[in-house]
C-alpha cells in the first residue's frame, strides 16, 4: 500500500516510530489511543477533572470526522496555552502546539493565514483565553477568522492552586477569595458573540454526547467558531464552592463527581438563546444554580480568509489598472554623464506642496533620468500649517546612506525653514528661496549664492497659488541641473491632478525660464553668481 | 411488573449489545461512568488498582446498549465498549434509577 493511503496510526508504524517507552501506560487498548501520545500519559489532571472528558469528546469528533466526512487529520493542528487544559496540545497525537500564556491564539491565527487549509483548533483554560490572552480572543472573533476556539471553563486558575480567575462567578469562593468573589465575571458566549463570532455554544462536560456533537458543528463551521466547556475541577474549585460537598457515599472525597451531580441538576438545554440570557447563575453563597448550555448561535458570514481573497481580487484589477497607465508613460533615452552625489532639501509649512516636490524631484531622477534617488520626509505633527521638509539624494551609484549628509541646494519656502535648514547648507551651495515668503535676515550667510524668485505670487497670478511649488521646481531645475527638463515635467504631469495639469506645466515652464535668465545675468540676491 | 405494557411490536425490536472493557490500571476512580451509565452496568469495586484506585466493575453486562457514554466520560481512557451485536429482548422493562447502585 503507498504511504499516502496508510492510515494514520499504520503509517507512523511503517515508518517505524516507536514511543520512547517512559510510561507504563500501554497503547492501543483504547479506541482513542490511537489520537493519543502514549509515552506522556496517564496525564496529570486529576481525579474528577473534567478535562481528561473534553479531551475524549474531542477526539470523538475528530474520528467521526475522520470516518465519515473523510477528514484528513494531518491537517489538523491543536494550539493551546499555558494551564492544565493546555497540556491538551501534548497530549494529542496531531500536529500541535503548546504555546506561551495567552497566546495561543496568535499562533493560531499565524498557522491558519500561512497555511489556510490547516484545521487549527485552540484548546485552552479560561485563565489562558479570557484572562491574559482575552483581548487576541476578541479580535479573533472580531476578523471571523476560520478557527475553532475551545475554552475549557473551570471557574478559576487551577494548576496554579486555584486562584481567582476572570470567569470565577460573583461570591464563588477561590483560593484567594475566601469570603466570596466581589468581581463580576465574563460571560464567554455572550463576549464571543458581540466580538463577532458566527458560532457560540456552551456545554458543561456532563453532556458529553451533546458537546461531542457540537464540537463537530464547530470544527466544519466556516468562520470563528467558539464552544465553552464547563468543567468540574475537582481539587481547587470544588473545594471552595458548595458544588462540591454533595454527600459522598463512599468516603472518598470524589469531588469532581459531585460537581458532575450538580450540573446534572442546574444544567438548562436551551438552544437558540440569545448570548445575553446564557447565563450561570449564582446564589448569594456562589453556588452555581443554573447554567443554561446549547448551541447560542450559528450564523455563517465571510471569514478573515475569503474578507482578505476578495480585497486581494480588488486590488490586483486596481493595480493591472494602475500598470497599464504606467507603462504608457514616455521612455527618454538614458543619460551618458555621471552625476555625483547630489543631495536637495526642501523646507516649508504643511499645505505647500513641499513633500510632493521633494517627491516629484526623485521620481523624475529614478524613473525618467535612470538615476538613484533617494526621498526622506520630516514633517511635524499638523497636517496643514506645521513645518514640512523634504530630503532628496540623487547619484548615479547605488546610494548608501539615504540621509542628508550636507545639502548641496535647498529650496526654502518658509521663514522657519530658513532658520532651521540654511546653516546646514554646504558652502558654495545654491539657495533658492520663495522671495515673496521668505526675507533674507541681516547676517545671512556670505559663502552661498542665493537666488530668489516670487513663486507663490506667480502661482497667484496663473489661478492657483498652490502650484508654487512647481514654480520653484521649475527654477531649481534650470538653477541646479542635475535632473533633466523633460525628466521634470513628465514628472511633474505625473503627479498633479488631471484638472491642474496645464497650469502646473505652466507654472514650471515660468520658473525654468526664470531661472535661465537669473543664471545667465549672474543677479543672485546674495553671494557670487 | 406485571401491568408494564408490551409494545406491539416487540419482536421487531432490536436492542443494541455492548461489550464493556475496562483498563483497571489506567483508571482514577473518579466515578463518572458508574454514576452516569444509563443502564447502571457499572459499580464501584472493592479492589485497587495498582495506583490504588478503587476501578470499576461489571454488575450487568446484559444491560449494556453500547451507548457509548462511559467512553466519552472516562477521562483517563480507561473503559470502552465495542458492539456485540443485537439481542431480541424477552421483555420490555422500565430501568429504575436506583436500580444497579451499590
Amino acid at each position: 500500500m503507498p504511504e499516502e493511503e496508510m492510515h494514520r496510526s499504520e503509517r507512523l508504524k511503517h515508518l517505524g516510530y516507536e514511543p520512547p517507552d517512559e510510561s507504563d501506560w500501554v497503547t492501543g487498548l483504547h479506541p482513542m489511543d490511537e489520537l493519543l501520545r502514549g509515552e506522556r500519559l496517564p496525564h496529570i489532571w486529576c481525579q474528577g477533572c473534567g478535562l481528561g472528558t473534553a479531551l475524549t469528546t474531542f477526539i470523538g469528533a475528530l474520528q467521526w470526522l475522520e470516518k465519515n466526512r473523510g477528514w484528513d487529520l494531518d491537517k489538523v493542528a491543536v494550539v493551546s496555552g499555558i494551564g492544565c487544559t493546555g497540556r491538551i496540545a501534548g497530549y494529542v497525537r496531531l500536529d500541535s502546539f503548546h504555546t506561551t500564556h495567552g497566546r495561543a491564539i496568535p499562533f493560531a491565527t499565524g498557522l491558519k493565514l500561512a497555511n489556510p487549509e490547516l484545521k487549527v483548533v485552540v484548546l485552552s483554560g479560561d485563565g489562558d483565553i479570557a484572562g491574559i490572552g482575552g483581548n487576541h480572543f476578541i479580535h479573533a472573533a472580531r476578523r471571523n477568522l476560520e478557527i475553532t476556539v475551545v475554552c475549557v471553563n473551570n471557574f478559576n486558575y487551577g494548576m496554579t492552586g486555584g486562584q481567582v480567575g476572570p470567569t470565577t462567578p460573583h461570591e464563588a469562593r477561590a483560593v484567594t477569595t475566601q469570603y466570596g468573589n466581589f468581581e463580576y465575571p465574563f460571560n464567554l458566549p455572550y463576549l464571543a458573540a458581540a466580538s463577532g463570532a458566527s458560532f457560540v455554544a456552551r456545554w458543561t462536560v456532563l453532556h458529553a454526547r451533546q458537546l461531542e456533537w457540537t464540537l463537530r458543528e464547530a470544527l466544519t463551521h466556516p468562520g470563528f467558531s467558539f464552544v465553552e466547556v464547563i468543567a468540574p475541577c475537582s481539587t481547587a474549585y470544588a473545594r471552595w464552592n458548595p458544588e462540591g460537598r454533595g454527600l459522598d457515599p463512599e468516603g472518598l472525597g470524589r469531588r469532581g463527581l459531585e460537581v458532575m451531580k450538580h450540573y446534572q441538576r442546574v444544567g438548562r438545554t436551551m438552544h437558540g438563546t440569545h448570548p445575553k440570557d446564557a447565563e450561570i447563575r449564582v446564589n448569594e453563597k456562589g453556588e452555581i444554580v443554573e447554567i443554561i448550555e446549547g448551541k447560542f448561535l450559528d450564523d455563517p458570514k465571510p471569514d478573515l480568509k475569503a474578507a482578505i481573497d476578495r480585497q486581494a481580487a480588488l486590488a490586483e484589477k486596481w493595480w493591472l489598472a494602475e500598470k497599464k497607465a504606467l507603462d504608457s508613460r514616455p521612455r527618454f533615452p538614458k543619460r551618458t554623464d555621471r552625476v555625483p552625489r547630489t543631495e536637495v532639501q526642501l523646507g516649508g509649512f504643511g499645505g505647500q506642496g513641499i513633500i510632493s516636490a521633494g517627491r516629484i524631484i526623485g521620481q523624475a531622477a529614478a524613473i525618467y533620468d535612470g538615476l538613484e534617488a533617494c526621498f526622506t520626509q520630516s514633517y511635524g505633527p499638523e497636517a496643514r500649517g506645521g513645518a514640512a521638509g523634504a530630503q532628496v539624494v540623487i547619484s548615479s551609484d547605488p546610494i548608501h546612506h539615504p540621509h542628508l549628509i550636507q545639502p548641496t541646494s535647498m529650496i526654502i519656502m518658509s521663514k522657519e525653514a530658513y532658520s532651521k535648514y540654511v546653516p546646514t547648507l554646504a558652502p558654495g551651495g545654491t539657495l533658492l528661496i520663495d522671495s515673496g515668503l521668505v526675507k533674507l535676515r541681516e547676517d545671512h550667510r556670505q559663502d552661498i549664492v542665493t537666488y530668489g524668485l516670487p513663486a507663490t505670487q506667480i502661482a497667484e497670478e496663473l489661478g492657483n497659488n498652490r502650484a508654487a511649488n512647481t514654480v520653484l521646481l521649475g527654477f531649481w531645475t534650470a538653477m541646479v541641473g542635475v535632473v533633466r527638463r523633460e525628466a521634470m515635467r513628465q514628472s511633474v504631469t505625473d503627479s498633479v491632478p488631471p484638472k491642474t495639469l496645464d497650469l502646473n506645466l505652466k507654472a514650471f515652464d515660468i520658473g525654468y525660464e526664470e531661472g535661465l535668465r537669473q543664471r545667465a545675468g549672474g543677479h543672485p540676491l546674495v553671494g557670487e553668481g | 411488573m406485571a401491568y408494564w405494557r408490551q409494545p406491539l411490536d416487540r419482536d421487531r425490536v432490536r436492542v443494541p449489545q455492548g461489550i464493556v472493557h475496562i483498563i483497571e490500571d489506567r483508571c482514577k476512580g473518579c466515578g463518572f461512568c458508574v454514576e452516569f451509565c444509563p443502564q447502571h452496568v457499572l459499580a464501584m469495586s472493592r479492589r485497587t488498582n495498582a495506583k490504588g484506585y478503587h476501578p470499576p466493575e461489571i454488575v450487568d453486562g446484559a444491560h449494556c446498549v453500547n451507548c457509548g457514554l462511559c467512553t466519552l466520560l472516562c477521562p483517563d481512557f480507561a473503559i470502552y465498549v465495542t458492539d456485540g451485536g443485537a439481542r431480541i429482548p424477552d421483555r420490555i422493562e422500565p430501568i429504575r434509577r436506583d436500580e444497579g447502585k451499590r
